[in-house]
């Protein structure tokens, strides 16, 4: 029998991959491990290997089609093997010829669709519904399953919106779907687009330094808002819709982590670490004990993840990539600080591969090599909370004996889903987290 | 400046042309000693005498051709319909002659007539002397439509009317022939198909002429007062039209309403809001475009129903408040 | 029938006599003859045109009614108005109409009399005071009661020749036409052009009551009812005509009784009459055959000559091709040209 070809499932929450290329046609002999499909998701271009080895055929998705994870795109034959094989005649006229030699045999059941068999088997595999086809006074083609599921591919219905209010927020690079609508029905007008701008006015800035010479500006230049940067937009959009975020801040004095990361650094003969590292440990130290801080809220309920998987926001021009320091809290300090920095630099160069970007628990973003004092982030789905980290200052604080001081200061924000983590459990957190901060030598206990 | 009435403000244009130029005459049916059914050629009879103050017999159609053929060889004849519903007995001069001989003899020919016509509701005149037919005209390729709100503008425009080379529609609001307004002294003129803002505004664009206009700014007027700033346009010709001007406006506020007494169905409403559509204004548009116009029905003998059957300040306020307020 | 009533004009018997009193000297009465050539050759080579597609759209020939034509154009004067109907063909060539300029516009190309905006059916000429053929039945009516004015008005010594057909008589603007000619007493010369059928409406079906000089007689207009292929009858009535409204003495109206060999148009299948009424018209009533043997009996033209006269008529005729068919297309860009002045 031939070998189904399976569009594989390779994230939580993953439902289709967009294919960019078929590496090999209809015909071609593909042995098992070899690059066959190369696909897009949210996160990534991946490269989809063959299952098995034969010769590939009857490519259901195309390129630049969307195609359902877990189900057939192709199938493989074994030698020997034709498209004859395929659970389903290949010759559609053939069968359509052999199926009007039964019209008696149709008219007894009274709504039973003519249906060709590959139009059967082609509704079967797009799982399309044939009683929603509507096509009742003829016979089902192959044709008619192709277009209909064309159509159902279609993108969602849009938000409702004024012409003002879809053009502001093009030019603005703002998801209408996100902006709740005070118009007639929830269309979104004009001023919902100018309030939802003024609400998300800092867009993180790459680069630090003043520019040298100002950006040159084309009016009514339009950016294109497609691929990564429309893939983060639709996931921070949904996540912002549909995760009750609550936010929670405390202030760290940073004196004694900054004078351990400095005695450290001390040593000029090894890379100096930085103090993310530090943070991605301390963190996921902190975590094994809050296990609802490393969740998944799915249908099945809160699942608590068990590994600690630290992924570090890195912003690129393109936009947000977030790759992963898996099992953290079992690495050493400087063992994070190297990946930290081989992961920095092949997201900058464009080679991360899958395997590290996948599976992060638990999220830090960090603007504080920025100048930005505090902010919120919204959490990266399907993650329970997101950790906002601002610059470290030197702040004017009260002393325990009512002095004033002047201290290193670092504030963090704690989001998170409020249906998995209550305020006290965050705060709880908050407070631990804290403590091994400002104590770091505590983690050891 | 001294106050006239628009009915003066016609005559004015008229007279002072006629002197101006001797191949401007008026015929029509009644103007002579009976001064036309609106008293607006009053005294030009008297003035003119009866070469050019052409009395016609009730013929609708001989007028128009009259006025057309005059035309062609070289004159500039002003023809009065009674009432703007007879230029549907003059049609076949209007639409097939005046309006076409220019371009069927390869451009050799001018026409350069008016047609005046009074038009509009709310004198009780009932079906067949009340519509208001100048959305039916601007569909014709070769005629002007012209129409206009204030005495001003009846003037300066009538004026252009008449220099014009081509044929002109001029659609008089029987409603406002006795409404006043400062108009100068002597001669001036206001260009066709330049449009009017008549009242400025940021939160909605309203367009509207005839007595619709005043209607439309007496209610803007009042909502200012609460701090909602309608911009009212009159485009004064509706063929040309000044699509510019309105396309400007909507850009700034984002919102279109037009208002009109001519019939929804084929009204020039239509075609303003598809200009717009059409236009870099689309993007700016914060609400669907509107139109606030005659009910699809003969004019009504009855008074409520006549007011019924047309918009009214309390509708146009209605229209203006929910476009105003996102309730629309 | 429409023969029965006596014609208005006496039989043409002594042709001589009759052509010395109308002051037509031999010259001109060849010149008219070759008019007469020059209509039916024009029209004949349209036609030739039309069937090989050059000619686009339909036409409306008037062969058979040269004479009325020719007989009204030649008794007005240059500088007078001309009102065509849609037959106008001939009635544009007997003012003198440029046939290069008018093939041109045949085959629509921009050198044509309307820059190939018109057709055959709007040929015009305003500079000349040709106001054009009308393709609205009864289009001249309208028009010649305000050129009519407008003569009167400026005091010009013109008169507006206006045209139509027996169709055209029972529109309504016939009625308000006739009517302001007469109240402002306008220089207008009516010719209904009788020639038996409106399309296939046979004139004694369709009208009420036949001459129409009566309906002219009701708007107090001098009226007469003549032969139209009697091209001095034609002539004679015109003259007269064009004398009474130029001497201020208001509008004239004569009906001229003639026969359309053609179809109405081109899809005409002459459903309506028999092949041999056309035949009986075309071998006894011709008007160009009449007109000729007059010429040849009176010695005015002898042996050869109305065969050279046809040879020099059909070479001005294919040069008239010639320079249509090497004539440029209007060029599509200017289309919304002409609109609006």
């Amino acid at each position: 029998m031939p070998i189904p070809f399976i569009m594989p499932k390779m994230d939580m929450d993953q439902e289709s991959v967009t294919i960019t290329e078929w590496l090999k046609q209809e015909g071609e002999l593909i042995t098992k491990g070899e690059p066959v499909i190369v696909v897009e998701t949210d996160k990534l271009t991946s490269e989809i290997e063959a299952p098995a080895t034969g010769t590939l055929a009857s490519i259901l998705y195309h390129e630049h089609e969307e195609a359902p994870v877990t189900q057939v795109v192709a199938y493989i034959l074994a030698e020997g093997e034709t498209i004859a094989d395929l659970p389903a005649p290949e010759k559609p006229e053939e069968v359509e010829a052999k199926a009007a030699e039964t019209p008696a045999q149709q008219a007894s059941a009274p709504v039973q669709l003519q249906v060709s068999p590959i139009a059967q088997k082609l509704a079967a595999d797009l799982k399309v519904d044939l009683n929603q086809l509507g096509i009742t006074d003829r016979k089902i083609t192959r044709a008619d399953i192709e277009a209909f599921a064309a159509a159902a591919k279609e993108k969602p219905p849009r938000p409702s919106a004024t012409p003002a209010a879809r053009f502001t927020a093009r030019e603005n690079k703002l998801d209408l779907s996100g902006i709740s609508g005070s118009g007639p029905g929830g269309r979104v007008q004009l001023a919902d687009v100018k309030a939802a701008q003024a609400a998300a006015t800092s867009q993180p800035a790459v680069d630090l330094k003043p520019a040298a010479v100002l950006p040159a500006v084309k009016p009514g230049e339009i950016k294109p808002f497609t691929g990564t940067r429309k893939r983060i937009a639709e996931r921070l959009t949904q996540s912002y819709q549909d995760v009750p975020h609550i936010y929670l801040t405390v202030h760290v004095d940073m004196s004694a982590l900054s004078a351990l990361r400095q005695r450290a650094n001390a040593d000029k003969t090894r890379d100096s670490v930085s103090m993310t590292a530090f943070l991605v440990k301390l963190l996921a130290l902190t975590l094994a004990r809050h296990p609802y801080l490393n969740a998944t809220l799915s249908e099945r309920g809160v699942e608590l993840l068990g590994e600690y998987n630290i992924g570090v926001a890195t912003a690129l021009e393109e936009g947000l990539i977030v790759p992963v320091i898996h099992h953290a809290d079992q690495l050493p300090i400087r063992t994070i600080n190297a990946q930290l920095r081989e992961l920095s630099a092949k997201a900058r160069n464009g080679s991360l591969v899958r395997q590290e970007v996948d599976g992060g628990t638990f999220t830090i973003s960090n603007l504080g090599m920025l100048g930005i004092s505090e902010f919120t982030a919204i959490i990266n789905p399907p993650q329970s909370a997101i950790l906002a980290v601002g610059a470290i200052e030197r702040r004017v604080v009260a002393a325990a004996d009512d002095e004033i001081e002047i201290k290193p200061m670092m504030s963090i924000t704690l989001g998170c889903d409020h249906r998995v983590v209550d305020g006290a459990v965050a705060a709880a957190f908050l407070r631990d987290l804290k403590t091994v901060l400002e104590e770091p030598s505590l983690a050891l206990l | 400046m001294p106050e006239i009435t628009y009915r003066e403000a016609i005559h004015d244009a008229m007279v002072e042309e006629m002197r101006r130029d001797p191949s401007v005459f008026l015929i029509g049916e009644d103007i002579g000693t009976y001064g036309g059914a609106f008293g607006v050629s009053q005294g030009m009879l008297e003035e003119f005498g009866p070469e050019r103050v052409v009395e016609t017999p009730i013929a609708e159609l001989g007028i128009t051709g009259a006025a057309a053929g005059a035309a062609m060889v070289g004159m500039r004849p002003i023809a009065e319909m009674m009432f703007s519903d007879f230029v549907l007995l003059a049609m076949e001069a209007l639409a097939n002659q005046a309006a076409k001989a220019r371009f069927m003899f390869g451009g050799k020919a001018t026409v350069p007539m008016v047609l005046r016509l009074p038009g509009g509701s709310g004198t009780g005149a009932a079906a067949q002397h009340s519509q208001s037919l100048e959305s039916l005209l601007i569909h014709i390729p070769g005629i002007k439509v012209v129409m206009p709100s204030t005495p001003y503008d009846a003037k300066g425009l009538l004026i252009s009317a008449i220099r014009d080379q081509n044929p002109v529609c001029f659609v008089e609001h029987k409603l406002l022939y006795k409404s006043k307004g400062e108009v100068p002294e002597g001669e001036y003129t206001i260009p066709i198909g330049v449009g009017e803002i008549k009242r400025p505004g940021t939160d909605l664009t309203v367009v509207s002429t005839g007595i619709m206009l005043h209607r439309c700014l007496s209610v803007a007027d009042r909502l200012a007062q609460e701090g909602l700033e309608v911009e009212v346009l009159d485009p004064r010709t509706l063929r040309p039209l000044d699509t510019e001007m309105i396309t400007a406006s909507v850009k700034k506020t984002g919102k279109l309403l037009v208002v009109h007494e001519a019939v929804k169905t084929g009204g020039w409403a239509g075609e303003v809001i598809a200009s717009v559509s059409e236009s870099d204004a689309f993007n700016y548009l914060d609400a669907p475009m509107r139109r606030l116009a005659g009910k699809d029905v003969p004019i009504p003998y009855n008074r409520l129903l006549e007011e019924a059957a047309v918009p009214q300040e309390a509708d146009i306020e209605a229209e203006m408040r929910a476009l105003l307020t996102n309730q629309y | 029938m429409t023969e029965q009533i006596p014609f208005d004009n006496q039989a043409t018997d002594n042709f001589l006599e009759k052509a010395d009193s109308l002051g037509l000297d031999n010259a001109r009465l060849v010149e008219m003859l070759k008019t007469m050539l020059r209509i039916r050759l024009f029209e004949e080579k349209a036609n030739e045109l039309y069937a090989l597609g050059k000619v686009h759209g339909t036409m409306h020939l008037s062969a058979g009614q040269e004479a009325t034509a020719v007989g009204t154009g030649f008794a007005v004067r240059k500088g007078d108005y001309l009102i065509n109907h849609h037959r106008g063909h001939g009635h544009f060539i007997a003012s003198g109409a440029d046939l290069e300029k008018m093939m041109a516009e045949f085959l629509g190309k921009d050198t044509g009399y309307c820059r190939g905006r018109g057709g055959s059916m709007h040929i015009a000429d305003v500079t000349s005071n040709n106001l054009g053929a009308n393709g609205i039945v009864g289009g001249s009516l309208q028009l010649a009661v305000g050129v009519g004015l407008a003569a009167k008005m400026r005091k010009e010594d013109r008169i507006v020749l206006t045209l139509f057909g027996d169709g055209a008589s029972n529109e309504g603007i016939f009625h308000e036409s006739l009517n302001m000619a007469k109240i402002y007493d306008l220089p207008i010369l009516y010719i209904c052009e009788n020639n038996q059928y409106g399309m296939s409406a046979s004139v004694n079906r369709v009208s009420a009551r036949t001459p129409f000089k009566y309906r002219a007689e009701a708007y107090n207009i001098p009226g007469y009812y003549v032969d139209g292929n009697d091209v001095l009858a034609v002539y004679e009535f015109a003259k007269r005509g064009a004398e009474h409204a130029r001497g201020g003495q208001g509008p004239f109206f004569i009906e001229f009784a003639t026969y359309r060999y053609f179809g109405h148009s081109k899809s005409d299948r002459n459903l309506y009459r028999s092949k041999e009424e056309i035949d009986s018209w075309r071998t006894h009533r011709d008007p160009i055959i009449r007109f000729e043997g007059n010429l040849k009996d009176a010695g005015v033209i002898a042996g050869e000559e109305a065969k050279v006269m046809e040879q020099e008529v059909v070479k001005e005729i294919d040069a008239a091709v010639k320079f249509a068919e090497e004539s440029p297309e209007p060029d599509v860009a200017t289309l919304e040209d002409f609109v609006y002045a």
